[in-house]
C-alpha cells in the first residue's frame, strides 16, 4: 500500500539551498537547485526546475520519468552539453575532484569545498575538459551516435586519445588538437584521415571493444556504424564511454532503442562494468523495471523536478507520491481498487506562463486536494526517502478533493 | 488549398522577417514600375536623340532631363530601365510559367502511372540534363530564329500617355527558349514530389474507393505537391530572369528593350560613359534579389523542412 | 561490383547519352523553319556556285544520309567540317579545350577555397554578424548576373585600375608551364594568370554563393545531428568536432553538388568566355550558333555531353571515397 501514515513518519522541511552544502563521505556528485530553461520562440521552457539529488561513489543512480519530464536535460547539464536556446540559469553542481580543488582554491575560493568543486563556478573550458575523463554520457540510439563516415574503432580511438592529451597536460586546450594542423583539418574534412589517433590509442579502442563483449574487435574497429547492428553499437558506445575512465558515466536512455533481449545484456553488461570498476552511474530511464534490476537509489521526476526520490527499496515498497504510485502501474482508484491502468492526462507544459505555481502533477492526480493549488515543498519522510507531495505528512481527505476541477480538461484550472 | 492556415504562416513570417519585407517591397516595385512604365518614363525610350549622346546621370553632373543619362544612341537610360523592366518580368513569369505548367504535367503524370510513361519521360529529362540550359537554349533559339510579338500597350491606346510607343515587344522566342530548360528541372521535382504523395495513405484510399486516376491526380497529388513547387517556382522565376538578360546581352533577343541588351550596348564605352553597362545591371541586380527574398519567404513560411540552396 | 564492371557501364551510360543528345539536336534541325543554305550563302552567289557549295556541304542529300554519315564520323572520331571555316571540327575543339578547362579549374578553385572557409564561419556563427554577412554576400552572388559581374570587374580593375587586362589568353597553361620549366622564363606563367584572373573571379562567383550556402545549411543540419553531441560528451576539441566530423560529412552533398552544377558551370563559361573574349569551347559555341555552323555546334554538344557524363563518374567514384555508406553498386543505378 502507497498510503504513509503522517503520525509514525517523521516529517520535516527539507533543508533549504541557500546554505551550505554538506557532503556525505562517499559523496560524488550532489546537485543542488539546478535550473535549465529554454528560451524558445514560444516562451521560457523550465526543463529543469530546481533540482536537488546526489549521487554516491560506486552507486547507480536512476532517474525516472516519463518523456518531457528534464531528465535528459539534468544529464546534459552536468556535461554542460546544453546547447542554445537552453542555459543553466541557476544551481550548483558539486562534483569530487581533488587536483581541480588544490586548483582553485586560491583563485575562486567559492567554487570550492573541501574536495569538491562547482562545475558551475568554474570557467567553461575546465569543466568542458572534465568531459570524457571525469564524466562521460551515453545515449539512447546507438544508430545516430555515431559519426557515419569515421570507423568506429577511429572515433573510440579519439575518445582514448583526447583523455591522454587530457591526463598529460589536463587544462590546455591546445595540447588537446596538437598535430591537428590546418593541413589535417583540410585533409580530414574530405579524405578518411588518422592524423588525430596515434597507434596506441587505436589498439587501446580495440582491447576496450573486446570488454565490451564484441567478438572480433580487430575487424570490427575498422568497420563503418552503419555495418554494426543496434546492439553492437551500443556496446561501442559504452566502450567509447569507458575510454577515459571516468569516475561517473550518465546513462540516458541505453537500452530504449534496442530488442528486448538485447536490452537484458546491455544491462547486465553496464551493471558488470559498473561493479568491475566501481565507478558511479546516472541511469535515466523511462522503464522502472529497467532501474529496479540494477540502480541503488533513484529519483523520479515530472515536469522538471523530482517528486520523490530515495532508495529502490523505500521507492518501490513505501511510496508516497501519487506520480510514482501511477509510474509503477497500479494507481488504487477509490472504485476501482487494484486495476491496472496508465496514469490518464498528459505531460505538462513546460512553458514557463503556462506553469501555474501549484503542484504540476494536480492535474492528473487522482488525490489532487485544495492545498495542492500550492506547491508542495520537498519533505524527508527518512533519511533514505524525499517526496514533494503533500501527502507525507496528511491522509487523502476525499472532502477537499479537487479531482473534478480539471475533469475534461488535461491544462490549467478553470 | 490555400488555407488560412497558409495565410496566417505567410503573414507571421512577414512580419518576423525584414527580408521578406524588403522582397515583397522590391518584386511589387518592379511590378509597379512595369505595368506603368508609359505613365513612368520621362522619355520614349526609343527615341534617338544624337545631340544628347552619352550624357551622364544626375549624380555625375548631368541634367535632371536624363537621370541616368543617355546612351550612345542619346535614348534616355531611365526610360529604358523602366521599359526593361516589362521584358524581364513578362518574359521571366511567362518562361517560367510555361516551365511549370508543362514540367508538372509530365512530373505528375510520370510520378503517377510510372511504368513506361515514366521511363521515357525520365530518360529524355535526363539525357536533355546532359546539356547546359543556357546552351540549349540558344541552340533551339538558332532553330526556331527571333520571334517578337507586338502586344498594343493599352494605357497608351487610352490616350494617358503621349509620345510612348503604341505597342509593346514581346521576346516569344526568348520566352519559349526558357520556358523549355525550365521543364526539365520542374518534371524531375514533380516527380519524385508525386512519387512521394502517391504512397500517402489518403491517395491509395480515394483509389481504392473508385476515383478515377485523373481525379486522384488532380484532387490529390497535385495540391499535395505545391509547397515545394511554389518555392521553386520562384528560384525558376529568378533564373528566367537572369537568363532572359543573358541571351540579349548575348544578342539572342527580340527585342531592344532589355536589360541585358543595354549592358552588351555599353560595354564599348566602359571607359567613356560607364554608367550605360552599370545602371540596367542594378535593376537586374535588384528584380532577382527580390525574387529570391520573396523565395525564402514562401519557403520559411510554407515549408520550413525545405532545403536552402539554390538550383 | 568491381570498379571496371562500373566504369563500362558508365561508359555506355555516356555514349548512349551522347548519341540521344545528338539525335535530339539533329532532328530539331530539320522541322527548323531556318534554311541553313540561305543562312550560310550569302545571296548575291550565282545559283551554280551555291548548288556546288550546298552539293559539297551533303546538304542536297536526304535527312537520314545526312544522319548516318554523321555519326559514322562520329563513330570514328571524326566530328565533321566547319561549314564556315571549313576546318576540322576535332581540330578547332582541340585548340579551344584547354582554354575552357583552365578556367573551369580556376574558376572551381576560387569558389571552393572561398565558400567552404565562409560557409563554416557562417554555421557555426550563426545568427551573429559573420553569419549575416555572409549571407548577404551569397545572396548578392547567387542574385548578379554573370556577365554584368565580370563587365563591371573589368570597369573598375581594369578599365579604372588598371591592375588586369580587359580581355583574352596570351598563354595556355601547358605553353606557359614548358616556357617555366624549359627556360626557366616565368613571363609565361606570370601572364597567363594576369589573364586569368577576372575570367576566374567572375564564373567562381556564383558558385561561391552557392556553395557557401549550401556549406551552411549543411553544416547546420549536421550540427544538430546526435552524433555530435556524443562527440562533445567524449572530450574531442570543438575544433576535430566542426573540422574533422561536421564538415566532412556536410561536404558530402556540397560534392554532389559541384557534380550537378556542371550544366551551369557550361552555361557560366559561355558567357564569361564572351565578356573576356576568352578563346574557349563557349566563345566558340556562340560564335557557331551565330553563323549556324551546324557541324561546330553538334560537335561541341558531344564534347559537353561526354565531359558531363565523365564528370558524373569522377563524383561517383569520390562518393565511395567520402561516403562510406556508398558502395557502387548502390550508385550504378
Amino acid at each position: 500500500m502507497t498510503h504513509n501514515d503522517a503520525s509514525t513518519t517523521s516529517v520535516q522541511r527539507s533543508a533549504g539551498t541557500d546554505n551550505e552544502p554538506d557532503f556525505g563521505p562517499n559523496t560524488l556528485l550532489k546537485v543542488r537547485n539546478l535550473s535549465t530553461r529554454f528560451f524558445t520562440d514560444e516562451g521560457q521552457v523550465n526543463a529543469v526546475e530546481s533540482l536537488d539529488f546526489e549521487v554516491k561513489e560506486g552507486e547507480v543512480f536512476g532517474i525516472v520519468g516519463e518523456s518531457g519530464s528534464g531528465k535528459s536535460v539534468t544529464g546534459l547539464s552536468i556535461l554542460d552539453l546544453i546547447e542554445s536556446p537552453g542555459r543553466i540559469t541557476d544551481g550548483e553542481i558539486w562534483f569530487r575532484n581533488r587536483s581541480l580543488a588544490d586548483e582553485f582554491n586560491e583563485q575562486q575560493s567559492q567554487a570550492v569545498r573541501d574536495e569538491f568543486v562547482n562545475l558551475l563556478e568554474l570557467p567553461e573550458s575546465v569543466h568542458r575538459s572534465l568531459r570524457g575523463n571525469s564524466f562521460s554520457m551515453i545515449f539512447q540510439d546507438p544508430m545516430s551516435s555515431f559519426d557515419p563516415t569515421s570507423t568506429v574503432g577511429e572515433q573510440i580511438a579519439e575518445a582514448v586519445e583526447v583523455q591522454q592529451r587530457t591526463s598529460s597536460n589536463p587544462r590546455s586546450a591546445r595540447s588537446r588538437t596538437q598535430g591537428y594542423g590546418f593541413k589535417s583539418m583540410v585533409l580530414g574534412s574530405i579524405l578518411p584521415s588518422k592524423s588525430f589517433v596515434t597507434e596506441p590509442s587505436m589498439e587501446r579502442a580495440i582491447e576496450l571493444l573486446e570488454l565490451v563483449g564484441i567478438p572480433d574487435p580487430k575487424k570490427r574497429a575498422q568497420e563503418y556504424p552503419h555495418q554494426f547492428s543496434g546492439g553492437m553499437l551500443q556496446r561501442a558506445m559504452i566502450a567509447q564511454a569507458l575510454a577515459g575512465e571516468p569516475d561517473l558515466l550518465i546513462a540516458d536512455e541505453p537500452t530504449t532503442a534496442l530488442d528486448v533481449t538485447i536490452q537484458a545484456q546491455i544491462l547486465s553488461l553496464l551493471s558488470d562494468i559498473q561493479e568491475e570498476r566501481g565507478m558511479s552511474v546516472i541511469l535515466i530511464t523511462h522503464n522502472l523495471g529497467v532501474v529496479a534490476r540494477v540502480a541503488d537509489r533513484l529519483g523520479v521526476m515530472y515536469a522538471g523536478e523530482i517528486a520523490e526520490r530515495g532508495t529502490l527499496k523505500e521507492i518501490f515498497e513505501n511510496h508516497t507520491h501519487p506520480y510514482t504510485a501511477g509510474l509503477l502501474g497500479s494507481i488504487p482508484e477509490i472504485d476501482e481498487a487494484e486495476r491496472l491502468r496508465p496514469i490518464p492526462g498528459n505531460v505538462p507544459s513546460l512553458l514557463d506562463h503556462e506553469m501555474g505555481d501549484r503542484c504540476y502533477f494536480a492535474d492528473r492526480c487522482p488525490k489532487a486536494m485544495e492545498e495542492c493549488m500550492e506547491k508542495p515543498p520537498e519533505y524527508e519522510i527518512n533519511d533514505d526517502h524525499r517526496v514533494r507531495c503533500y501527502l507525507a505528512n496528511r491522509e487523502f481527505d476525499e472532502d477537499r478533493s479537487i479531482r473534478d476541477h480539471f475533469d475534461g480538461e488535461g491544462g490549467e484550472p478553470s | 488549398m490555400i488555407s488560412t492556415r497558409t495565410i496566417r504562416n505567410l503573414k507571421n513570417e512577414l512580419s518576423r522577417s525584414f527580408l521578406a519585407k524588403l522582397g515583397l517591397i522590391l518584386v511589387g516595385g518592379a511590378i509597379f514600375v512595369a505595368v506603368l512604365a508609359p505613365l513612368l518614363a520621362p522619355h520614349d525610350p526609343t527615341q534617338q536623340m544624337l545631340q544628347v549622346r552619352n550624357q551622364p546621370p544626375v549624380f555625375l553632373g548631368g541634367t535632371w532631363e536624363y537621370p541616368l543619362g543617355t546612351d550612345a544612341l542619346g535614348r534616355d537610360m531611365l526610360s529604358r530601365v523602366i521599359y526593361g523592366a516589362r521584358t524581364s518580368l513578362l518574359v521571366g513569369v511567362v518562361a517560367s510559367g510555361f516551365g511549370a505548367l508543362v514540367g508538372i504535367g509530365i512530373g505528375i503524370i510520370s510520378g503517377y502511372y510510372r511504368g513506361w510513361i515514366d521511363d521515357v519521360a525520365m530518360r529524355s529529362v535526363d539525357v536533355s540534363l546532359a546539356i547546359p540550359g543556357l546552351v540549349l537554349a540558344l541552340t533551339i533559339f538558332s532553330i526556331i530564329g527571333p520571334i517578337a510579338i507586338n502586344i498594343p500597350d493599352p494605357i497608351v491606346a487610352l490616350g494617358f500617355a503621349q509620345e510612348m510607343p503604341d505597342s509593346f515587344t514581346f521576346p516569344g522566342t526568348v520566352a519559349f527558349v526558357i520556358g523549355v530548360i525550365a521543364v526539365r528541372q520542374f518534371a524531375r521535382l514533380a516527380r519524385g514530389e508525386a512519387l512521394s504523395v502517391r504512397e500517402e495513405e489518403y491517395v491509395k484510399s480515394s483509389e481504392a474507393a473508385g476515383a478515377s486516376n485523373i481525379r486522384v491526380m488532380f484532387i490529390h497529388v497535385l495540391p499535395n505537391t505545391m509547397t515545394p513547387l511554389l518555392v521553386f517556382w520562384t528560384l525558376r522565376l529568378a533564373h528566367a530572369i537572369l537568363t532572359e538578360s543573358t541571351l540579349s546581352f548575348l544578342g539572342f533577343s527580340g527585342t531592344t528593350l532589355s536589360w541585358g541588351y543595354d549592358i552588351s550596348a555599353g560595354r564599348d564605352y566602359l571607359g567613356t560613359a560607364w554608367w550605360i553597362a552599370s545602371v540596367p545591371g542594378v535593376a537586374i541586380l535588384f528584380a532577382v534579389i527580390g525574387v529570391n527574398l520573396l523565395g525564402d519567404w514562401l519557403r520559411d513560411a510554407l515549408d520550413p523542412g525545405l532545403q536552402e540552396g539554390y538550383e | 561490383m568491381s570498379l571496371l564492371k562500373f566504369t563500362i557501364k558508365r561508359t555506355i551510360h555516356g555514349i548512349v547519352v551522347a548519341w540521344a543528345a545528338l539525335t535530339i539536336i539533329f532532328a530539331l534541325r530539320f522541322i527548323s523553319p531556318v534554311d541553313i543554305a540561305s543562312a550560310l550563302i550569302p545571296p548575291d552567289v550565282p545559283p551554280t556556285a551555291r548548288e556546288s557549295l550546298i552539293e559539297d556541304l551533303g546538304l542536297d542529300q536526304p535527312w537520314y544520309v545526312q544522319y548516318l554519315r554523321y555519326i559514322g564520323g562520329v563513330v570514328q572520331g571524326d566530328l565533321g567540317y566547319s561549314y564556315v571555316s571549313r576546318i576540322s571540327v576535332n581540330q578547332l575543339a582541340i585548340n579551344r579545350l584547354p582554354a575552357t578547362l583552365e578556367l573551369a579549374v580556376a574558376a572551381t578553385l576560387v569558389s571552393v577555397v572561398l565558400s567552404i572557409p565562409l560557409g563554416v564561419i557562417s554555421a557555426t556563427n550563426r545568427h551573429q554578424v559573420p553569419d549575416y554577412l555572409a549571407s548577404f554576400f551569397a545572396l548578392l552572388g547567387i542574385s548578379t548576373p554573370n556577365f554584368w559581374l565580370g563587365i563591371m570587374l573589368v570597369l573598375l580593375v581594369s578599365v579604372m585600375l588598371g591592375w588586369f587586362p580587359t580581355s583574352g589568353r596570351e598563354f595556355g597553361f601547358y605553353e606557359a608551364m614548358r616556357l617555366l620549366i624549359l627556360d626557366g622564363n616565368r613571363y609565361g606563367i606570370i601572364q597567363w594568370l594576369y589573364h586569368i584572373t577576372l575570367p576566374a573571379i567572375t564564373l567562381g562567383t556564383y558558385y561561391v554563393a552557392l556553395l557557401t550556402r549550401l556549406t551552411r545549411s549543411e553544416m547546420l543540419d549536421q550540427l544538430s545531428e546526435e552524433y555530435v553531441r556524443v562527440l562533445r560528451a567524449k572530450g574531442l576539441p570543438e575544433t576535430l568536432v566542426t573540422f574533422k566530423h561536421v564538415l566532412r560529412n556536410s561536404l558530402i552533398p556540397v560534392v554532389t553538388v559541384l557534380g550537378l552544377q556542371f550544366g551551369s558551370f557550361i552555361n557560366g563559361a559561355v558567357v564569361v568566355e564572351v565578356v573576356f573574349r576568352w578563346p574557349g569551347m563557349g566563345e566558340f559555341l556562340i560564335r557557331a550558333i551565330r553563323t549556324v555552323d551546324w557541324p561546330v555546334i553538334q560537335g561541341t554538344l558531344i564534347i559537353i555531353a561526354i565531359t558531363w557524363v565523365t564528370i558524373n563518374f569522377g563524383v561517383d567514384i569520390l562518393y565511395t571515397i567520402i561516403d562510406p555508406r556508398v558502395t557502387l553498386e548502390g550508385e550504378s543505378e
